[in-house]
């Protein structure tokens, strides 16, 4: 069964990320790239995807004709997607337990980030 | 260069659309044909759809490293319904795409008019992640 393991932060949150030293994001980085490479030695591994800053989302409707209306403002309060896993998993559990070694990934200090992952199940390919 | 689409029109504890069996069809119908046409070209990566969010779970780790699972969700937070991802050559192009996905039919065939939030992605993981 298909996962999809969804990241979120707001504005304020991203902008923190970018105070971080480099040792810091480099550190980061090491256990997230660790948990890649055991993900796809499992096989579990389908994809990841970082997403771009915040600062370039636009929210976009159709009017009746069919042309974009686009706007670039949202609520100081609202989550932006940050980035994603998709792993491919026997059970929910397991889906839980890659969410919970990303969530222990270390962020500044070597301080485990404890970031909340939003865990759901695909509707479409099983 | 890539961009996600995605609809975030969805409520917590939301389950399935009490929508009639018809207006469903409908609204799926109109979905395929558009993957279908960004399928033709070209620009479709990828196109997913999520689970209902009365299932999603938030994760965290705890001290022992272990996973808490908890499922409660503010009132006001947005769930992620479905993404495309789609390799377009201009951002206008993605939006354009998006307002097509945004007119999708809803009950009765009106267009839903959902907003769909377009970003764009990193063109590849960070080479550092993989």
């Amino acid at each position: 069964m298909k996962y999809i393991l969804l990241m979120s932060g707001t504005k304020a949150g991203v902008d923190g990320y970018h105070t971080w030293s480099q040792k810091d994001i480099e550190t980061h980085m090491a256990v997230l790239k660790g948990i890649n490479k055991e993900l796809t030695e499992s096989g579990e591994f389908v994809a990841t995807q970082g997403l771009a800053n915040p600062r370039d989302a636009r929210l976009v409707t159709g009017q009746k004709n069919g042309v974009p209306v686009t706007d670039g403002i949202f609520p100081e309060s609202k989550e932006f997607l940050l980035g994603y896993w998709i792993v491919d998993v026997a059970t929910p559990e397991r889906a839980y337990a890659i969410a919970g070694r990303i969530s222990a990934a270390p962020g500044p200090g070597e301080v485990p980030t404890n970031m909340p992952i939003e865990v759901r199940q695909f509707a479409t390919h099983g | 260069m890539k961009y996600i689409l995605m609809m975030n029109t969805m409520r917590a504890g939301q389950g399935v659309p009490t929508w009639p069996t018809k207006d469903l069809q409908a609204h799926i119908g109109f979905m395929k044909t558009l993957n279908k046409e960004l399928r033709e070209s070209g620009e479709l990566v990828a196109a997913e759809g999520l689970a209902f969010p009365n299932q999603a779970k938030l994760v965290r780790a705890g001290s022992n490293g272990l996973p808490i699972t908890d499922g409660v969700f503010p009132e006001s937070k947005e769930f992620l319904a479905g993404f495309w991802i789609v390799d377009v050559d201009t951002p206008d192009r993605a939006y354009a795409i998006a307002a097509k996905a945004s007119a999708a039919p809803g009950p009765g065939g009106a267009p839903l008019n959902m907003p769909i939030e377009v970003r764009p992605v990193m063109s590849a993981p960070p080479p550092e992640m993989m």
